[in-house]
């Protein structure tokens, strides 16, 4: 048991509403997931789910939902709901890694109330809720730096709802710019292995730490080590429940952080503390250069 | 309606106009015809002498302060002449520009407005009309208002009236309140693209500012609209007076034809019918959303164009051939007439269509028509030429996502390699927000670039954007507009890292980028420099710097 075998890694990546939530570059996102992954030797599919696709959970390891603009997020919110919802929900609980981006984000959560007019239903997954206060309340717009897990992400907001957190956890603390909702301090949400967030576009390319832990849960979740172990053989072992695919015996023994090799990421780290210091993070930016790039 | 008529303050604070008596007047007389013009003049010299005085002083105040914001170096002095005139007579726009002989032609949309009022004063130069644009540069009320001011007298009248013609670029967000206050006898609608969200939050609040525009214009305006963008065509739906459309015919246009299949990623700014929202399919599909367009739900789609170009063939990089069929003047003896663009690009066989509309929709014959678009001179940053150490340097402005996939498609489509300086810059004409950069297609650009210089207050994130797309980054030079604090206190990232080293060399900024590609680019051969709006101002700052380019305040009346 020993040998174990660097396999051959696949993951699925749905990429929900592309058509109607594409506002922000959110294609950077993607672009980002599938080169990171290619470069060691991971194949990314990308597989689109718009309106009208039902989303079978068993067939992704990843999900993303991007922003978009108010009008195209009404047919969204609805076929969230009708079509995809109970599959999203099974995916979510059974701790498969989803992105949410602003209006994606605002869709996981319960509502969104808007200036005018009656609330659109989210599919309740973040416990948050958003509220716009109307046209004469500023849009949160501008650079936002903050910490996550002893480091920092840096991106850009604009958003015009307002997003409070009920027993949800933000991803992070707002060390500058407005965050959910320019109140509290907080920026995004987490439930389990799916996170909201504010910080649209290009978040991922500039934050590969960010874009690499989302690709470990994936593959933590598909080739993890106590995934089969625990479940599927008793200790005589003997097979309990359904026989595991050669490919998962084979990589019975695979750790899936071994898998995620270093990449050259000076230009990533580079751009990320060039935004630090434009915000004024001197300190947090000489903490990633010298982290990450030494 | 209420809305709309409170003082507005555009996101440069330019603008604190609201509707006054003098205003409701103009609007009466918005006819724009010579004898209205000639009318509403011969009233203002006879019972508004005090306003005469009152816009003279204006007048003088204006450009006074111009004079004194170019003295003291504090910019090009363009905006502040408008912006004190206005200040002291908060009617001076209204009051000059109804004294023009044959009106204003107003020319809005997010790309191509220079390219197409260039096109347009070109043409009416050439019918013998005397042109005057806001082309000092900025085209929100203060630009408009410094446009007129400049040419005005202190006695509050227009140097030379006669014959003259204003053709005034217009920001697509301030279009409501210039079509107040300016007597408007052709509007022109290019398109509507996605471009800094972050000033006007979504592509939808333009267009419900570009509806309620339409409800405050006279019915004696001529609306000329792109019928392949379904937004700017719908418009001509709810408008009660002349409309007419222009648009392309060439099927051998059409992105499947052309594509290959790793370029089918294109940004799509509009996807659903404003009426019931429902998907538009294609017919036809040019690029982004433009295109021969049909509602799968309602029904609705690409009005038929009055001005149409029925073959468009490229003879060189900017030498577009185009055959355009006309139905607008019923008594022109010629319905086909063919056209020489000089500048590359579909997008340019577009404004030179709607100028072509414009020119017809006054009733111009070809001949003006033709010498004007094939003789016309591009403008700064449109493609212009300028001479630098033995090189040939041509700017091509990139301001949003589907400005810059054409300029890309334009430089890249041959497969020929290409000499290339990149700024980026995030100030807050450019938008604050770059994410935009993830939409474009840089892929193009791989393996055809023989230099390759990235530039601008976030050249860091462009060229993240092309390592993504596949660029090595050994074949790009990152030249920062500031050096990294961190790491230079730092010190071992810079000198373990020698070919980092070698390639910054320690020094940032607009000049240092164009000297490096510069100098990478051999005698002999052209640097195509892509810039978005404040790295084209830097970059015409920094040539201006070097005897290369005339200032551009010094731009009065051709």
């Amino acid at each position: 048991m020993n040998d174990s075998v660097t396999p051959q890694l696949t993951l699925t990546l749905g990429h929900l509403y592309p058509d109607q939530l594409n506002l922000y570059g959110d294609r950077g996102n993607i672009l980002v997931l599938s080169q990171r992954c290619r470069q060691r030797g991971i194949e990314l599919r990308v597989v689109v789910l718009g309106i009208g696709d039902a989303l079978a959970p068993d067939e992704y390891d990843m999900l993303f939902i991007g922003g978009g603009q108010d009008r195209e997020q009404a047919p969204v919110a609805q076929d969230l709901h009708e079509t995809k919802g109970i599959g999203l929900w099974a995916a979510i609980e059974d701790d498969m890694p989803v992105l949410a981006v602003c209006g994606g984000y605002q869709l996981l959560a319960h509502y969104y109330r808007p200036a005018s007019g009656p609330d659109m239903r989210g599919l309740g997954v973040f416990d948050a809720w958003t509220i716009h206060k109307g046209p004469q309340v500023a849009r949160c717009i501008g650079d936002i730096a903050i910490s996550w897990n002893g480091s920092t992400l840096v991106g850009f907001e604009n958003h015009g709802g307002r997003t409070y957190l009920g027993t949800a956890q933000p991803i992070g603390k707002v060390l500058r710019g407005y965050g959910n909702n320019a109140e509290d301090a907080t920026e995004g949400a987490i439930y389990r292995n799916a996170y909201g967030t504010y910080m649209h576009g290009s978040l991922l390319p500039k934050n590969p730490h960010f874009a690499d832990h989302l690709i470990e849960l994936a593959l933590q979740r598909k080739y993890g080590k106590k995934d089969w172990s625990d479940s599927s053989v008793d200790e005589a072992g003997e097979w309990t429940q359904e026989v595991p695919s050669l490919e998962r015996l084979k990589t019975a023994n695979f750790d899936p952080s071994l898998a995620l090799t270093p990449l050259d990421d000076r230009l990533e780290w580079e751009a990320h503390a060039f935004l630090l210091e434009r915000m004024g993070l001197q300190n947090a930016a000489k903490a990633v250069l010298s982290t990450h790039n030494s | 309606m209420r809305k709309q008529r409170r003082p507005v303050r555009t996101p440069r604070g330019d603008l604190r106009l609201g509707r006054r008596k003098s205003t409701l007047n103009h609007a009466e007389h918005s006819a724009g015809s010579p004898e209205t013009g000639a009318r509403v003049r011969r009233r203002l010299t006879h019972s508004k002498r005090r306003t005469s005085l009152r816009a003279g002083l204006a007048v003088v105040g204006g450009r006074t302060a111009g004079a004194l914001s170019r003295r003291l170096h504090l910019g090009g002095g363009t905006s502040i002449v408008g912006l004190v005139a206005q200040r002291m007579y908060p009617d001076i726009v209204g009051h000059l520009a109804t004294q023009l002989e044959h009106g204003s032609v107003i020319v809005t949309g997010t790309n191509g407005k220079t390219t197409t009022s260039g096109f347009i004063a070109a043409i009416l130069s050439d019918a013998g009309l005397r042109v005057w644009r806001n082309r000092e540069g900025s085209n929100l009320m203060g630009g408009i208002a410094s446009s007129l001011v400049i040419r005005a007298l202190p006695t509050g009248h227009l140097r030379r009236d006669g014959r003259a013609i204003s053709i005034l670029e217009v920001d697509e967000a301030v279009i409501p309140q210039v079509v107040q206050i300016v007597p408007t006898r052709v509007v022109v609608f290019t398109n509507l693209f996605r471009d800094q969200l972050d000033r006007y939050g979504e592509v939808d609040s333009v267009t419900t500012r570009w509806q309620q525009t339409l409800e405050t214009l006279s019915k004696d305006t001529i609306l000329v609209l792109n019928a392949d963008d379904p937004t700017t065509a719908h418009l001509g739906e709810a408008f009660g007076g002349r409309v007419l459309y222009f648009g392309i015919d060439d099927p051998t246009l059409d992105l499947s034809t052309q594509q290959k299949t790793d370029e089918r990623h294109q940004v799509i700014d509009t996807r659903t019918c404003p009426h019931c929202g429902g998907e538009y399919t294609y017919k036809l599909r040019f690029f982004s959303h433009l295109g021969h367009y049909r509602c799968t739900r309602c029904g609705r789609q690409r009005p038929q164009a009055e001005v149409r170009a029925i073959k468009v063939q490229s003879d060189d990089f900017d030498r577009t051939r185009m055959q355009v069929s006309s139905l607008v003047m019923e008594t022109a003896n010629k319905k086909e007439q063919e056209i020489i663009i000089p500048l590359p690009g579909i997008y340019n066989v577009y404004n030179a269509l709607a100028a072509v509309t414009v020119a017809q929709a006054l009733e111009i014959g070809w001949e003006p028509i033709v010498t004007g678009i094939e003789q016309f001179k591009p403008i700064f940053g449109r493609g212009e030429r300028i001479h630098i150490e033995g090189r040939t340097l041509r700017l091509l402005l990139a301001k949003n996502p589907t400005g810059f996939n054409e300029v890309l498609r334009t430089l890249f489509s041959e497969g020929t390699r290409r000499h290339v300086l990149f700024v980026l810059n995030d100030n807050i004409a450019d938008g604050r927000d770059i994410s935009w950069i993830w939409d474009v297609d840089f892929e193009r650009a791989v393996h055809l670039t023989s230099t390759l210089v990235v530039a601008g207050s976030r050249a860091l994130d462009l060229a993240l954007r092309l390592k993504y797309a596949g660029v090595a980054e050994d074949e790009m030079i990152t030249v920062t507009s500031a050096p990294l604090r961190a790491m230079k206190r730092d010190g071992t990232l810079v000198t373990r890292n020698k070919r980092r080293t070698k390639n910054r060399n320690e020094r940032y900024g607009i000049a240092e980028a164009l000297d490096k590609a510069v100098h990478e680019t051999p005698v002999g051969e052209t640097l195509f420099v892509v810039p978005t709006y404040t790295g084209l101002l830097e970059i015409q700052h920094e040539l201006e710097r070097r005897g290369l380019t005339p200032r551009y305040w010094e731009g009065r009346d051709s």
